[in-house]
């Protein structure tokens, strides 16, 4: 077992024979060691070129290099189980530590809502143009929330497994994706909350009664839409933050624009119509706040959910804008933190 | 103590069971892993990086960007408002590895092992150079992320599914994992209720379950006891038996040897010696002996203090020494007295009758 220093091993052939190590002789840098400084560094006796020729030889494959965008989805596709299970792990895993335990994924929604229905419903009025306008903050409130946790969510999913990208080996969409999943299972029960409230608030006097209609069955298309479009935001946000961590801390300012921008708790384009700027930039603006994505799929699960109310009339033109701002986000986030893969986990 | 003992840094463990170990011989096949002038540096976001890690040998430098003049105004407070140092951690490094090998890394802290292995594990991307593997290399760190929340199966689940295994295999391996970190019960309890040596017997356990290609240990056999220490060789063992690779990096110069054939010494993020594992093993134990005065004041401190107790309880011992022996001796002066009393007054009887 000499490590083989003669230079006439060099070759492919005679480095397949060769021991232990294809590297020049360090026997004698042992024997002569001053033992108070290491040896030298090893020159190493083959070059650059041979060793890529070795490798290839051999049909060893490259690390770190960004695999094909077919063979990337394929091999997602593959790890749908273990998205699935570090989904429903986190979303388990995030309220362990509380007395109340997994009962806080309903409680926090709903706490979130009474602020909102106090101060800007009851209080400050802002919805008076909506006939109910506890369903209308509470759906606000409820489905902006999956929108806000994704893209926080999301912006982290990299940024802050740094620990996990360092141990494992897997396509790293698998983290954006199972965040915005485990997003998703704790809506679900909210869903049910917020239908109950929704419901409940036609029986107070002064609001307007709902009912359940078969429209309703409408309502998991609109979030599973949302799921499409929140899964390309997370993507989108993964990227960028991971390689800018900054970001991370504008996010909460964006997103509380985002939140008064998309009527979340009161009809925002009505109250574009009363400011006194031209008619023109008042298209404009109207258009903008009216079809962007967030506040389009606010509209769709209002329009599910209150029919009585003739500020959502059923409109196909929505559907149409939901489904395609799914898809384009989607696509373009899945590209995006593509392009990035061979490069996470480096800081 | 002895004198010996006191030569030991403590970058070089004997571990006792260690001792007279040595890893099987296998038959090396084809190359597994070809690493080719693998530079990796990385980037730490923040000011102080620079001095702390210096200290340690490691090169690092300022990223230098041309800045305009009111720019660099603007900066000035850049030392602690968006500084950015790179670490160039790992700086050219080459190397062969075949099938069935066990190689081990040595080196002193921050020479670059870690980051070494990480890159070659494919998890940290280099700045220049490539690595070829066959296979699918697994790395298993100290801190290899479970979720500390959650139940040791569950992790076990998370693991495996990670490492690409389907949910049925998972289920399939879950005994044995269980049997091979040995947790019992404790496996339905969430993770952070275990201690260090339950949870690094646990990641061992599940990394190694996958049977990777090439199986990569970071530190993570230092907190296992001897009989866990047994299993995870027979593990390694077993791993090369099946054509596979591993790769070692320990402090414990003792563990390298009982497991490894093959030793790289990495320095300042160079490969500084590669060969078999006694030579490269013998010159890197030299290496770490002749740092001796490097010791720290502490220790030294502590040292002066153990030779003046030493000292003291020799001086002790000396003086309790000579106050017997003076007490002998006025003993047996005492003794000559009395004798000689007596002679006199035997004397004075004698005069006394012949008066």
């Amino acid at each position: 077992m000499v490590s083989g220093s003669a230079p006439d091993q060099i070759g492919i052939s005679r480095t397949v024979s060769t021991p232990t190590t294809d590297a020049a002789a360090p026997a004698g840098a042992a024997a002569s060691g001053s033992a108070k400084t290491p040896p030298p560094p090893l020159v190493p006796s083959t070059t650059s070129a041979e060793r890529l020729a070795l490798a290839k030889k051999y049909g060893l494959r490259p690390l770190n290099v960004r695999p094909p965008l077919g063979e990337y989805i394929r091999d997602l596709v593959g790890r749908w189980a273990f998205i699935r299970v570090l989904a429903t792990s986190t979303a388990y895993a995030r309220n362990q530590n509380n007395y109340l335990g997994q009962l806080w994924a309903v409680l926090n929604p709903i706490l979130n809502a009474a602020v909102y229905v106090l101060i800007f419903g009851v209080l400050l009025k802002l919805s008076r143009d909506v006939d109910n306008s506890i369903a209308f903050i509470v759906i606000g409130v409820f489905m902006y929330r999956f929108v806000e946790a994704s893209v926080t969510g999301g912006a982290k999913s990299i940024s802050g497994k740094t620990q996990l990208l360092r141990s494992l080996h897997f396509p790293r969409a698998v983290l954006p994706i199972s965040t915005v999943l485990s997003l998703l299972t704790t809506l679900i029960p909210a869903i049910v909350v917020m239908c109950a409230i929704t419901l409940l608030s036609g029986f107070l006097p002064t609001y307007e009664m709902i009912h359940v209609t078969w429209w309703w069955l409408l309502l998991p298309a609109a979030v599973a839409l949302m799921w499409i479009f929140n899964t390309g935001l997370a993507f989108i946000m993964a990227r960028f933050v991971a390689s800018t961590p900054d970001i991370e801390n504008v996010l909460p300012f964006v997103m509380r624009v985002v939140m008064y921008a998309s009527g979340v708790i009161f009809p925002v384009v009505s109250y574009v119509e009363r400011l006194e700027i031209p008619e023109a930039s008042k298209a404009v603006v109207g258009g903008v706040l009216e079809y962007q994505p967030v506040a389009v799929y606010l509209y769709l699960v209002r329009s599910v959910l209150m029919q009585e109310e003739e500020m959502f009339p059923h409109s196909g033109l929505m559907w149409v804008l939901g489904a395609v701002w799914a898809v384009v986000f989607f696509v373009i986030g899945f590209v995006v933190f593509w392009r990035g893969e061979e490069r996470y986990g480096r800081d | 103590m002895t004198e010996a003992d006191e030569h030991m840094d403590f970058d070089l463990e004997i571990e006792p069971e260690d001792e007279g170990e040595e890893a099987l011989e296998t038959e090396l096949g084809d190359p597994c892993l070809v690493v080719d002038d693998l530079h990796v540096v990385y980037r730490v976001i923040g000011g102080r990086a620079k001095k702390e890690a210096e200290k340690q040998g490691a090169e690092i430098r300022e990223v230098k960007v041309k800045v305009p003049f009111y720019k660099r105004l603007l900066q000035a407070g850049r030392k602690h408002v968006g500084a950015v140092s790179e670490v160039h951690a790992v700086r050219g490094v080459s190397f062969t590895v075949r099938h069935g090998e066990s190689v081990g890394i040595v080196g002193i802290n921050g020479s670059g092992k870690s980051t070494m292995l990480r890159a070659i594990a494919g998890l940290m991307p280099p700045r220049s150079g490539s690595v070829h593997v066959s296979g699918e290399p697994s790395l298993l760190g100290v801190n290899a992320a479970l979720m500390p929340q959650l139940s040791g199966e569950r992790n076990i689940m998370i693991g495996g599914l990670a490492l690409g295994l389907t949910p049925k295999q998972v289920e399939e391996k879950f005994d044995e994992v269980v049997e091979f970190a040995g947790i019992g019960d404790f496996v339905y309890l969430p993770m952070k209720t275990y201690s260090s040596g339950m949870g690094a017997r646990l990641r061992f356990a599940i990394s190694s379950a996958a049977s990777p290609d090439i199986l990569m240990i970071d530190e993570a056999l230092a907190t296992g006891d001897a009989a866990f220490k047994e299993r995870s060789k027979a593990r390694i063992e077993e791993v090369r038996a099946k054509a596979g690779t591993v790769f070692l990096v320990s402090h414990s110069i003792s563990t390298i040897e009982a497991m490894c054939t093959r030793v790289l010494w990495m320095h300042q993020g160079k490969l500084v010696m590669d060969g078999p594992v006694h030579e490269v093993a013998d010159a890197y134990k030299k290496f770490i002996r002749a740092q001796k005065p490097g010791m720290g004041p502490a220790r030294r401190r502590a040292l002066q203090r153990k030779r003046a107790a030493e000292e003291a309880v020799r001086k002790k011992a000396e003086e309790a020494e000579q106050r017997l022996a003076e007490a002998e001796r006025k003993a047996q002066e005492a003794e000559r007295k009395a004798e000689e009393a007596e002679r006199r007054a035997q004397e004075a009887a004698a005069q006394g009758t012949a008066s």
